[in-house]
């Protein structure tokens, strides 16, 4: 099976001119206009389906609703009392507390 | 037809694709359906059905065009290769054996006088010979045969190394050699 053996030769001839009946002159319009009447199914990233959520339901720019998300989180956070304020009905709260304890207690 | 384009790559295309523009999808098939179709043909030897192969190919890629991951495909066309190669096996597959068999039937009792039909004879035997090669044979044989790929191109469309892809296009004209001996 040397490079000059006549028959890999002529094989390899063969194997080049091997017919292929042309296609048919508008095969890519064909396809082309199949695909116009076929819709995509596009693969939405995250992003991508809040966007579309965000048209769909009729609200603002995604990148809006985060921010103003994010501000309405931090103007909630600083408006909650602090803890320390009410540090002084910690007594009152603890007696209501086992008040209850015993009333249970007492049932049983 | 879209000539929009001409200069813009496959990527390019790709990626308006996948924004549901028909023009760049337009593009991309009127660039690429002559050389996707000679693969198919050479598969199915019908053109019938190399062009059923070849609109399928396409449609699956618009209707799904999220199927082309840039980041997972180095070239749109070897990607694509793949893709009307498995579509190619998967119509010869859904097709009977008994089918196929009559496909290929040839008259061999023809006087060969002429020149000519001696040639169709022999294209038509050699036809019959590849579609009766392993599938892995064919497939070696039907990509380095087809103009424009190379060795390198063909191995990495069917996902072996050169010497494997070498090694299959031995063995395959080692059995044509063999089951074609009265022609050559």
């Amino acid at each position: 099976m040397t490079a000059n053996d006549p028959r890999e030769e002529k094989l390899d001839r063969l194997l080049r001119a091997r017919r292929v009946d042309p296609a048919g002159p508008d095969l890519a319009q064909r396809i082309v206009l199949r695909a116009r009447q076929t819709p995509q199914n596009p693969s939405l990233s995250l992003w991508q389906w809040l966007r579309e959520l965000c048209l769909e339901l009729h609200l603002p720019k995604p990148a809006y609703v985060l921010a103003s998300a994010l501000v309405f989180g931090l103007v909630i956070g600083l408006s909650t009392p602090d803890r320390s304020a009410i540090n002084g009905n910690d007594s009152a709260a603890d007696a209501s507390v086992q008040s209850v304890f015993s009333t249970d207690e007492g049932l049983l | 037809m879209a000539t929009a384009w001409p200069e813009k790559h496959d990527h390019e295309l790709l990626a308006l694709i996948q924004d549901g523009n028909s023009q760049a999808f337009a593009q991309l098939v009127e660039r690429h359906t002559g050389r996707f179709y000679r693969l198919a043909f050479r598969y199915l030897q019908s053109r019938a059905a190399a062009e059923d192969v070849v609109q399928d190919a396409f449609l699956k890629l618009w209707e799904n065009p999220a199927l082309w991951q840039p980041e997972r495909n180095s070239k749109f066309t070897t990607w694509f290769y793949r893709v009307v190669v498995n579509l190619c096996l998967d119509r010869r597959k859904r097709k009977s054996a008994a089918a196929l068999d009559e496909e290929s039937e040839f008259a061999d009792d023809r006087p060969a006088a002429d020149e000519l039909l001696i040639q169709a004879q022999e294209q038509k035997i050699l036809e019959r010979e590849i579609a009766a090669l392993p599938e892995r044979q064919r497939t070696a044989l039907n990509l380095c045969f087809d103009e424009g790929l190379s060795n390198q191109e063909a191995a990495e469309i069917m996902g072996v190394n050169l010497k494997a892809l070498q090694s299959l296009i031995m063995r395959a004209k080692t059995t044509l050699k063999e089951r074609m001996k009265v022609f050559l």
